[in-house]
């Protein structure tokens, strides 16, 4: 469906934001139990639940920052902990920053708010491939779908938490989303490898790494091999 | 202090630093120079970061900071990752991979 007389751009944009996220949101939900129901097992209620989500608003930071400080870890441990797994972070923004160039400098900092995984991914890939939208109000649309879906769902985990059954592994419902947005994004052969580099990398030092830093040096790693590929070569011109 | 009161400076400072990771980019951005090189390793950024979210989840189980291999979960990504190439479908990815992973436990489960 494209915009058309009777949809404006921007609600139009917003609309197909939300819609490139929606697939994710089956597997933020259980994701967003997981943190609620973190919070009360640390021995917290509601108003921290609540407040954590709200203003925090990384999940998987949430959930590590919780847990810990819950088993007793110092504090300055589980925020380190919880600050080095949302350091990936900064390169989305970094990489972001000039698809959302349009925007008004009042609204960036609500747009950095709103960087996550899921809409991250989302605009990179799905955002970008079309044509017709204003991607800064894709992006906002994909942030608000997010959010209110985060909101709820930790809510819910904080009171009834202990009742979801963990065994339908709804949680893989988030790295199958990420799988379907990475094909469409493979375009070419230096693609493919930067994911093969990527991925043994992942394999590798995630599981042995501290504080899922594995996951930014695998990130890393796979940047540094594309443009090691993409470096201009000699009596070539930039 | 009392628990509550250092989860609370927890949540705060958390917030912050969050924040100040994902927006000084995106709020400085036409302001500061923008070196060739590093739009060649930006171009990079969705692809290695997407791979990195998937793999781990793909190959293992994460249960209280531990992690361990997942036989059933590591079949359902790859075919989950076939339908992905064939269909470049994100609904049909999540409803074959889901019910593959289903499948996977119940035989790996009837097996063992």
């Amino acid at each position: 469906m494209r915009h058309s007389v009777r949809m404006s751009k921007t609600r139009y944009s917003f609309i197909t934001g939300a819609k490139g996220v929606a697939p994710i949101l089956i597997g933020v939900a259980p994701f967003g139990l997981v943190a609620g129901a973190a919070i009360r097992h640390a021995g917290f209620g509601l108003a921290e639940s609540t407040g954590m989500s709200v203003i925090v608003f990384a999940g998987a930071s949430q959930i590590a920052a919780t847990t810990l400080f819950g088993s007793g870890a110092p504090l300055w441990v589980a925020l380190c902990t919880a600050l080095i797994i949302n350091a990936r972070m900064f390169i989305y923004s970094v990489s972001i920053a000039p698809v959302l160039a349009e925007a008004p400098a009042w609204a960036r900092p609500i747009l950095g708010y709103m960087l996550v995984d899921q809409n991250y991914a989302a605009t990179m890939t799905d955002g970008r491939d079309h044509d017709d939208v204003d991607i800064v109000w894709y992006y906002v649309g994909g942030g608000v779908a997010l959010w209110v879906v985060w909101q709820i769902c930790s809510v819910a985990g904080a009171l009834l938490g202990p009742f979801i059954p963990m065994s339908w592994g709804l949680d893989f419902a988030v790295p199958l989303v990420f799988l379907a947005m990475l094909a469409p994004a493979m375009k070419d052969k230096t693609a493919v490898g930067v994911a093969v580099v990527t991925g043994v990398a992942a394999a590798v030092l995630v599981p042995l790494l501290p504080l899922q830093s594995g996951l930014i040096v695998a990130i890393l790693g796979g940047m540094g091999f594309g443009a090691w590929i993409d470096r201009p070569k000699a009596g070539e011109s930039r | 202090m009392s628990p509550v009161v250092q989860f609370w400076l927890l949540i705060i400072v958390l917030a912050v630093g969050t924040w100040s990771m994902r927006s000084w980019p995106i709020i400085l951005h036409g302001r500061v120079p923008h070196p060739p090189w590093l739009e060649r390793v930006l171009r990079h950024v969705p692809v290695a970061a997407l791979t990195a979210l998937v793999v781990p989840g793909a190959l293992y189980l994460h249960e209280r900071s531990t992690y361990s291999f997942a036989p059933a979960r590591t079949i359902a990504a790859v075919i989950a990752l076939v339908v992905a190439w064939r269909t470049k479908n994100t609904l049909a990815t999540l409803a074959v991979g889901m019910a593959a992973l289903w499948v996977a436990q119940w035989a790996l489960g009837a097996l063992g």
